[in-house]
Order: structure tokens, then C-alpha cells, then sequence
């Protein structure tokens, strides 16, 4: 059973006149173990494809199932605990609390949920990783643009969810990073068998992907 | 606890701010209603002293001390335990040369009564002759001593302060005691009069005797002259200004919360639950309400140090718990009005793109 399925999914925004429709009857499964590549220009539903799948936006026709829950039927306590335990965004604005620390980043999802998260010792292997071991004690605002992408990696991968989101994750990033979250992500899905779907406009990430898609105007395709 | 804290550590400028409106706000509340209250004080203090439960009246008096006398001829139908004591109250001027004049109350009591031995000398004795007088502190205050011999209106006879007592107010004027014989020289009575009331601490004493009646003292307080009228200003004075700055509090609790919503559709993406949100919205409240307050009754006792004796200022626990309360809980109301929004945070706002 596949970690992630989008059934018929059609989300449509504003009324009457100025009624968008973004997708459009999108079919799309994540299997554990894969990277998904989901790749599209500017405006073709992205953002709006992935957040429906992790929840935080209602589809407005069609269904949604992560490790075989589905998420239409979930109150949203229960959507809160499967987002939390299950599911990590890597969010396109890569939006952290500009009041914690990167360290404290981390501590605030300790607190909030104290199992399941990475070892300490993971946890540095992952920022050395990532190459921001260094910036731990730093606050958001005193990151470079692609240090805050690669700290955002670092944060929804802390909580170690089965499935991972990534909105554009590699938009700061020069090619030599590309490869390292690439080759991240592709690791581990491959070691630690997570469900990794990915979208973006960045073709250099698709010699990591197991399956790649296409979106354009709301319609999803395989490629 | 944790977002609370480490939020207003990063942003010390703009909490600082809210911080010292509280103080602020507070500040003058505290201090307004220790105005008022210090002021209501002096209407009563002396008789508050007593501890007295009811005041024995001529009944054409309307219930005012100043307009009473009792003849000897009434007072000799009634039987005074020793929880009664006659009083005879007089306006007078004090003066004596190279002092500042003052204008004060007089009060003539009975040595063997019982509010001779209430009230309570904070330096000297009691008066125990006819020319002898005790007087409040505010005597010192405006440079008078013991052995002072002071004329009271234009007697030509003086009176020689023995004694000092403390916070012996009537009508915000200051208390001289004397003896009810001086009561007499002084309200130019003749023997036929005996006092002005009789008080009591008992609370059977119901005299019949015609022409006379007796009221509680509580209901005799209200009855001073001036004293509701300026407690029924200062009341509404002091409830507007708590109703205002309450809202002040709540409004800007408001706009903190409102600007703090980005960062938490952030921490809802990431699936933090609503409850930590509103739990650090509500204790980041009580930090910032609470420090305020304990700055602004810092600032406050550090005022009624500074403030001139003359200044009445007094602090009643029941009144000032319940600003504090009030000035608590609109704060939380304040940071909670929000909480609606901070249930429905929409992370899809945060995503972008
Ligand atoms: N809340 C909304 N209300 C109305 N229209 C919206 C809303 N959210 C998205 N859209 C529209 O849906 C379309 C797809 O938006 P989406 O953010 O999914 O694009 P994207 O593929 O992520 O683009 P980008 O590559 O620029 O991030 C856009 O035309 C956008 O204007
Ligand atoms: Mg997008």
C-alpha cells in the first residue's frame, strides 16, 4: 500500500466569475522508499498539490490517504498528530520562527512531541550533512537565504516522518548543494525507507528520483 | 512556556513597550485610587478609631454630628454603660505664634468613657486636665511640639499640647481631643448642654428618649458632609479609568497576537498543536501583565515614600487586589481574543508561491 494517495483530487478556488481551478482530477501515489519528482512551471499547482497532501489545505473534490487514514475523515486534532508524527514539510518560503535559534528550532519540536525525534548525534550528522553544523546558535534572520533552506531541511526531517514534502527545497541552492540534498533525500528514502515527494522546477534533482511527474494547469502526468 | 519566553528575549524593544504601558497604566491606577481612598480615609479616620458601632443623635440634627446637642436634661433619661461615651465635636483654628494656623476638629471626650482610652498616643500622654489637648500628628507635620500652648479660635485662654496621636482625622481636618468642658468654651454652649452625641459600641443601644435617634456609624460615615458626593466621584473616576485601561491592555495584546499569527502558521505546518499556540499566547500575557504590575506597585510604594506626609495616600488590600485581578484577567482577555484566529491559522498562508 502506497504511504501516500491522492484520488481524483480537484481543488478550485474563488466563485462564479473568478473560479480557478488549480488541479484537476489529480490521480498521484508515493510508495515508501521513493522519491517522487513532481516537476512544473510557476503557477501550475504545486504548492497547492502539496499542500493538500500533507493536509493543511482541503481538497475540493476527491480523497486523500496517508498510511491508509483518510484524511478527509480526520478532526483536526488527529490531522495535527498525523502532520506531526508522520509528516515533514520542507516549506517553499522555508518560513522558521524568527525567534528561536537553529538549535532552538529543534528543542521546540522536542518539547512538543519528546519521542521519535532524531539522536542528538543524527541530528549532527544531518547538519554536517547539510554543512550548517556550525550556524546552530544563529537566529533565522542572520542566515543566507540557502542556509535557511538547508535549516528548514534539517527541521522537517528532525521529527523523522514517514513522509516527507518538499516545496522547491533546492531554490537557494547552487548546483554542488543540489547534489547534497538530492543525494539526501534519495538516501533516505533508499536507507531509512521514506515516502519523498518533491516538487519543483529544478530539473537538476530528477537524476535522484525514482519516478517523475509532470503538472501543468492543474493536470498531473506521469513522465 | 519555552516559545513564550525565547520570544520575548528576541524581541526585548517591542515587549519592553508593552511592558511599560502596563507599568504605566498601573502606576496610575495604584496611585489614583491610593489618592482617593487616602482622602476617604481622612473624612473618617478618627472615627474609624473608635471602632464604634452606632452614633446617638438630637433627631432634628439630619444626622449630622456639627448640628447636634444633646441638653443635660435628655441625657439624663439615658443609662451609658461603658460601651457608650459622649463626644462633643466643634470646628476650630489653631494658632500659636511662629506656627502655621490650622483649621481642625475638636473632639471633647469623657476621661472615664470609653473612646478615651481608644485612642492611642504615639508620643506624650492624654489630656488630663481642662487646658490640655492631644493632638493628631499632622500638628507636628506643620511644626508644632509638645508644650506647645496653642489658642484655639480667639478663647483667651490656651491649650497646651500633652500629646501626639496617630492618623486622627474628621472631615479632612485634623483631631484635637480636649475634654467636653473645652467642647463647651469652645461652641460657646452653656452647662445645659452635655455633648453633641453619644457613640456606642454596643450594639443594643437603642435609646427611645424623644428627640433623639440613633444611626449606625456606617450609614453616620456616608452622612459626613462632602463624604459620599467626593467617594461617588473618585469611584467613577477610578472605574472609567481601569475600564480604559484595561481596554488599552487588551487592545495591544491584541495586536501582539494578531502580528504573531505568521509564525504560528509556520508552527502549525510543522504540526505543533493549536493548544502550545494558545498556551504561549496566555502565559506570555501573564509575563508581561504580571511584571508590569509588579513594577508599577514597585513604582507606586517608591511614590507614597517620596509623596510629603501632608499627602493623604492609603492603600485598601481588598480594592487593590481586585484592580490587579481586573487588570490580570483583561490582559489574558485581551491575548485570548484572538485565540479563535489562532485556532483557524491557515498554514496554506505561510506556503507561498
Ligand atoms: N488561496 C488561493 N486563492 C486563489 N487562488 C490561488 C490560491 N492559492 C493558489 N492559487 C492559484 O493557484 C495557482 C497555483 O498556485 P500554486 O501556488 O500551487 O503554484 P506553484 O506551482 O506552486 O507556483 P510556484 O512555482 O510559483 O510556487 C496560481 O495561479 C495561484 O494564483
Ligand atoms: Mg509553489
Amino acid at each position: 500500500m502506497p504511504a501516500l494517495i491522492l484520488s481524483h483530487v480537484t481543488k478550485t478556488f474563488g466563485h462564479d466569475t473568478n473560479e480557478v481551478t488549480v488541479l484537476k482530477d489529480v490521480n498521484f501515489e508515493a510508495a515508501a522508499g521513493e522519491v517522487s519528482l513532481v516537476i512544473g512551471p510557476s503557477g501550475s499547482g504545486k504548492s497547492t498539490f502539496l499542500t493538500i497532501a500533507g493536509g493543511i489545505q482541503t481538497p475540493t473534490a476527491g480523497e486523500v490517504q496517508v498510511q491508509s487514514a483518510n484524511l478527509h475523515q480526520l478532526n483536526s486534532k488527529d490531522r495535527d498528530a498525523l502532520r506531526l508524527n508522520k509528516i515533514g514539510f520542507i516549506l517553499q518560503a522555508y518560513n522558521l520562527v524568527p525567534y528561536l535559534t537553529v538549535q532552538d528550532q529543534f528543542t521546540l519540536v522536542d518539547r512538543v512531541k519528546p519521542q521519535g525525534n532524531l539522536s542528538p548525534a543524527a541530528l549532527r550528522e544531518l547538519l554536517m550533512q547539510l554543512g550548517i553544523e556550525r550556524l546552530t546558535h544563529q537566529f533565522p534572520g542572520e542566515l543566507s537565504g540557502g542556509q535557511t533552506q538547508r535549516v528548514a531541511i534539517a527541521w522537517a526531517l528532525y521529527q523523522n516522518p514517514d513522509i516527507i514534502l518538499a516545496d522547491e527545497p533546492t531554490a537557494a541552492l547552487d548546483s554542488d548543494r543540489v547534489k547534497v540534498v538530492g543525494r539526501l533525500l534519495h538516501d533516505l528514502a533508499k536507507q531509512h525507507h521514506k515516502a519523498i515527494v518533491v516538487v519543483t522546477h529544478d530539473l537538476r534533482l530528477k537524476e535522484f528520483a525514482d519516478k517523475t511527474y509532470a503538472i501543468m494547469d492543474g493536470q498531473m502526468t506521469l513522465a | 512556556m519555552f516559545l513564550a519566553l525565547k520570544e520575548i528575549r528576541h524581541e526585548k524593544l517591542r515587549y519592553g513597550l508593552i511592558v511599560g504601558m502596563v507599568v504605566l497604566v498601573s502606576y496610575l491606577v495604584f496611585v489614583l485610587s491610593g489618592l482617593a481612598y487616602g482622602l476617604a480615609q481622612q473624612n473618617t479616620q478618627a472615627i474609624t478609631s473608635w471602632n464604634a458601632r452606632s452614633i446617638t443623635l438630637n433627631d432634628d440634627a439630619n444626622e449630622s454630628l456639627s448640628q447636634s446637642l444633646l441638653t443635660t436634661k435628655t441625657t439624663k433619661a439615658l443609662t451609658l454603660s461603658k460601651h457608650e461615651a459622649y463626644i462633643g465635636q466643634t470646628g476650630v483654628v489653631a494658632k500659636e505664634k511662629g506656627r502655621a494656623k490650622l483649621s481642625a476638629q475638636f473632639v471633647g471626650v469623657d476621661r472615664n468613657q470609653f473612646i478615651y482610652d481608644r485612642v492611642a498616643v504615639t508620643s506624650g500622654h492624654k489630656p488630663k486636665r481642662a487646658n490640655q489637648i492631644l493632638v493628631d500628628d499632622s500638628f507636628r507635620d506643620n511644626g508644632y511640639h509638645l508644650g506647645d500652648r496653642v489658642q484655639l479660635n480667639s478663647t483667651s485662654s490656651r491649650y497646651r499640647i500633652v500629646g501626639f496621636t496617630h492618623n486622627a482625622k474628621l472631615s479632612v481636618a485634623p483631631v484635637i481631643y480636649g475634654t467636653l468642658g473645652t467642647w463647651r468654651t469652645l461652641s460657646h454652649v452653656t452647662a445645659d448642654f452635655k455633648a453633641s452625641g453619644v457613640v456606642s459600641n454596643s450594639a443594643t443601644f437603642k435609646p427611645k428618649t424623644a428627640g433623639l435617634a440613633t444611626l449606625s456609624m456606617s450609614k453616620f460615615i456616608n452622612k459626613l458632609p462632602g463624604y459620599s458626593a467626593q467617594n461617588t466621584t473618585f469611584t467613577f473616576m477610578i472605574a472609567f479609568l481601569m475600564v480604559i485601561a484595561m481596554v488599552v491592555i487588551a487592545v495591544f495584546l491584541y495586536i501582539l497576537t494578531m502580528q504573531k499569527l505568521p509564525n504560528y502558521a509556520v508552527l502549525r505546518a510543522q504540526g505543533i498543536p493549536a493548544r502550545v499556540l494558545v498556551s504561549t499566547t496566555i502565559s506570555q500575557a501573564l509575563i508581561l501583565v504580571v511584571s508590569g504590575l509588579v513594577i508599577g506597585a514597585a513604582l507606586t510604594a517608591a511614590t507614597v515614600l517620596a509623596l510629603p506626609a501632608g499627602v493623604p495616600m492609603s492603600f485598601n488590600m481588598p480594592l487593590l487586589s481586585g484592580v490587579t485581578g481586573g487588570i490580570l484577567l483583561t490582559g489574558v482577555i485581551g491575548a485570548l481574543i484572538p485565540v479563535r484566529i489562532i485556532l483557524h491559522v491557515d498554514p496554506v498562508s505561510v506556503i507561498g508561491g
